[in-house]
């Protein structure tokens, strides 16, 4: 199987969905002939011609907003954010006008939001966030963090196919730094499913995005001590599989929940609820969270390093649960 | 002397006049289809009498000091003929005027329906638009697609949704098109009637509707789209970027800006400093187009224009249909705000009462009686309507469709065509590549 890096499988995921199905076009800022800020729609335009890969003026309202109105049309618009930092300039839209659609008056809106959000690249506070919370909050809506390349391939493809509005976070930390041994052909992900990325029986970690691979760093750290780390790769933020954070809650009764967003109002409270909801009496000790800072994104990379979570926070964490 | 080069021929559809004295310059006209110019202006003063006495400065009545709105400029002149249409037939002169009719009479059954306790909310009334309306909405073809404000519920009409529809809307029935989901015009229909359902917040029809027309492009269509914005809405910043978007890309965006002077409580002298909004036309690159709104023939007329355009490819049109809002912003609001002269300047402009005096007296295409006759037809179908929507049920959250996801239950369905892509190459295949980028 071809070895390709995270970004590479984006590619490959809305190339193969626009040969697919003639519904499907690409809209956004640089997208065309630059191929987008990280190059994840170089040579589309080449491919599929400008009327279906749109380069449009930095309005990202007007994207989001055309997006549905083609979307009400049939087609199956994928739009591009530069940075996800920048959402919030079409944060209405988003919210009010397109999630809400279905629910008001039966229009579904087939859309994917798609773009490179995290840190760890010294972007600073606007090239670095993590905005999944707000959408996660926001009903109707669908939210995909995938972790590795091969599931960024399949949930693409998923989100392309589904019905309703996917707000897609691909971390850009990951895009060019992990590299996977992929199947060619078509394949797709399910949304709404976690995924174990290591089994394991002592504490659970469960997390996302550039994080997994975090927690699977401090897992092989803490197995030299004998400690055996469960990691939960959430994959889908909204809906959160349920299931899956109560079933790894039963097996190892310890639990850290960690993301790169920050603290307050971050998902982890959200997954906390869900395990007092699902498996509050298997629970051994308090749920643990590790988290950046409740602070924007710092630039310099000392700061920027105080910031972030890191494998050693979880090793620690870790350590201290098995010992409650 | 080395001769001038020929002028390049604009690709702006503001076509601007290079200035002979300065070339330097160019300068740009927005043509104006009124037969007046009427020049008047909003101020807030402080003076003597009571906060709902506004007036004219002179107005002195009353006790205290308050802070109110005084007219300024002379609205003495009686309303103009109407402007004979070159496009409506006698029968579409006359099918408008009961869609008028249709849209004042139900807008008067709310109200009263508001009265009786039956309506959950507020009532929205565009009392002296019904020509922007209706009007406007007729010019589009039963496959294009419009989206309306708040107050254009006649072109929810016009479009094919009923009285009724409107009414269980209001009163928050079961049967509504949203299944009492929401209110008021908040309701669409993608597949039949082709409405995109507004919501609260102003302007974001705008990149919506280009969007509409997008999707129809790359199905190998050129269609008219319309939507509305008011004088107030369009200081929205999703206003420019989505008429922006649509200009750049051509696509055919008829855009009615409906100044109707009143944005809630603000005037427009306190909304925008252009003297016509038409005139952001030039900004934009496409042409823009100052209507009387209040005469349905212009309205007519500029929209039929303004989508042959969009159907011929050449982008959006910006008309600026120029009224008064003639209630308040909705039904709580006595709109006590507004100077009494400027409220009969526009009272003697009543877009109805204009068409009809047009129809029965100039053009002599009803008879009095034929008038009455429709008159009663408008009201049987209403009273009907009305009877229906007030009987229907209310909503029981247990047999109401209630989730946020369509997980197929809709199918995604082309409006037009399979979509076709001129310049696609079938043999380019996906490369690797490992070229700079913004951050590593």
């Amino acid at each position: 199987m071809p070895e390709v890096t995270y970004l590479e499988a984006i590619r490959q995921g809305i190339w193969e969905e626009m040969e697919r199905d003639p519904a499907v076009f690409c809209i956004g800022e640089d997208i065309g002939i630059y191929g987008g800020a990280f190059k994840v729609t170089e040579g589309f335009v080449h491919r599929f011609g400008p009327e279906r890969v749109i380069d449009t003026p930095i309005a990202e309202s007007a994207i989001v907003g055309a997006a549905f109105g083609a979307s009400l049309t049939g087609m199956r618009p994928v739009a591009e954010f530069q940075f996800m930092d920048f959402i919030g300039c079409a944060f209405n839209q988003i919210v009010n006008m397109v999630a809400k659609a279905h629910f008001r008056w039966g229009a579904p809106a087939p859309l994917v939001l798609r773009g490179p959000s995290g840190g760890g690249v010294h972007g600073g506070p606007f090239h670095s966030q993590n905005p999944e919370a707000y959408f996660v909050h926001t009903p109707g809506l669908k939210v995909v963090c995938p972790a590795t390349a091969y599931d960024a391939k399949g949930l693409i493809k998923s989100a392309i196919r589904d019905n309703n509005p996917v707000v897609f976070f691909e971390h850009k930390f990951l895009y060019r730094r992990i590299k996977e041994d992929i199947p060619t052909g078509d394949f797709t992900v399910p949304l709404g499913k976690a995924r174990i990325a290591r089994e394991g029986k002592h504490v659970s970690v469960i997390t996302y995005a550039a994080m997994v691979h975090t927690a699977l760093e401090a897992a092989e750290k803490l197995a030299k001590e004998g400690i055996e780390l469960e990691v939960i790769d959430l994959r889908t933020l909204l809906p959160l599989d349920r299931q899956a954070i109560a079933d790894t809650v039963k097996k190892t009764n310890r639990v850290i929940i960690l993301h790169e967003d920050v603290r307050t109002g971050g998902i982890a409270g959200e997954v906390v609820a869900i395990i007092n909801e699902e498996a509050f009496d298997y629970l051994d000790a308090p749920i643990v969270r590790i988290t950046s800072k409740d602070t924007p994104v710092p630039f310099s990379p000392p700061l920027e390093e105080w910031f972030l979570p890191n494998a050693g926070d979880v090793v620690r964490e870790a350590k201290r649960l098995v010992s409650y | 002397m080395a001769k001038k080069p020929a002028p390049k021929p604009s690709r702006s559809g503001a076509t601007g006049l290079q200035n002979p004295t300065n070339p330097q310059q160019r300068t740009y006209s927005i043509p104006d289809w009124r037969a007046e110019r009427p020049d008047f202006r909003i101020e807030q003063v402080r003076g003597p009498g009571s906060p709902d006495d506004a007036g004219v400065a002179s107005a002195g009545v009353g006790e205290g000091e308050s802070v109110r709105y005084v007219v300024h400029g002379d609205l003495s002149a009686p309303a103009p003929p109407v402007r004979e249409s070159k496009y409506l037939t006698r029968e579409q002169h006359i099918e408008l005027y009961r869609w008028m009719l249709l849209n004042r009479r139900m807008e008067t059954a709310l109200e009263n329906l508001y009265k009786q306790g039956k309506v959950v909310g507020g009532v929205y009334i565009g009392l002296g638009q019904e020509a922007c309306s209706c009007a406007s909405a007729m010019a589009l073809r039963k496959d294009e697609w419009l989206g309306p404000m708040i107050r254009n519920q006649g072109a929810m009409l016009v479009k094919g949704f009923s009285a009724r529809d409107i009414m269980m809307q209001y009163m928050a029935k079961a049967g509504s098109p949203t299944f009492g989901k929401d209110a008021s015009s908040h309701f669409g229909d993608i597949h039949e009637r082709h409405v995109v359902s507004p919501i609260s917040t102003l302007g974001d029809l705008i990149p919506v509707l280009t969007g509409v027309a997008l999707g129809a492009r790359l199905q190998g269509r050129n269609i008219a789209v319309m939507t509305w914005i008011g004088d107030g809405g369009q200081s929205t910043g999703v206003t420019y970027e989505g008429l922006n978007f649509a200009a750049v890309q051509k696509l055919g965006l008829v855009l009615f800006v409906e100044n109707n002077i009143w944005a809630y409580s603000t005037p427009t002298d306190q909304q925008f400093l252009c003297k016509d909004l038409a005139e952001r036309a030039i900004a934009y690159g496409i042409p823009g187009l100052i209507v009387d709104g209040t005469d349905a023939c212009q309205v007519y007329d500029a929209a039929h224009e303004a989508c042959e355009r969009a159907r011929r490819g050449e982008g959006p049109t910006l008309i600026e249909a120029k009224m008064m809002r003639m209630k308040g912003h909705a039904i709580h609001d006595a709109a006590q705000y507004v100077p009494r002269p400027l409220f009969d300047y526009w009272t003697r402009r009543d877009p109805i009462a204009r068409f009809e005096n047009y129809l029965v007296n100039v053009k002599k295409w009803l008879t009095a009686d034929d008038n009455a006759k429709l008159i009663a037809d408008v009201e049987r179908q209403l009273e009907e309507d009305r009877e229906f929507a007030v009987n229907s049920p209310m909503p029981d959250a247990a047999s109401t469709p209630l989730e946020t996801w369509c997980d197929g239950c809709h199918e995604i369905k082309l409006t037009y065509d399979v979509p076709r892509y001129p310049n696609e190459h079938k043999d380019a295949a996906l490369k690797k590549h490992e070229a700079a980028v913004h951050l590593k």
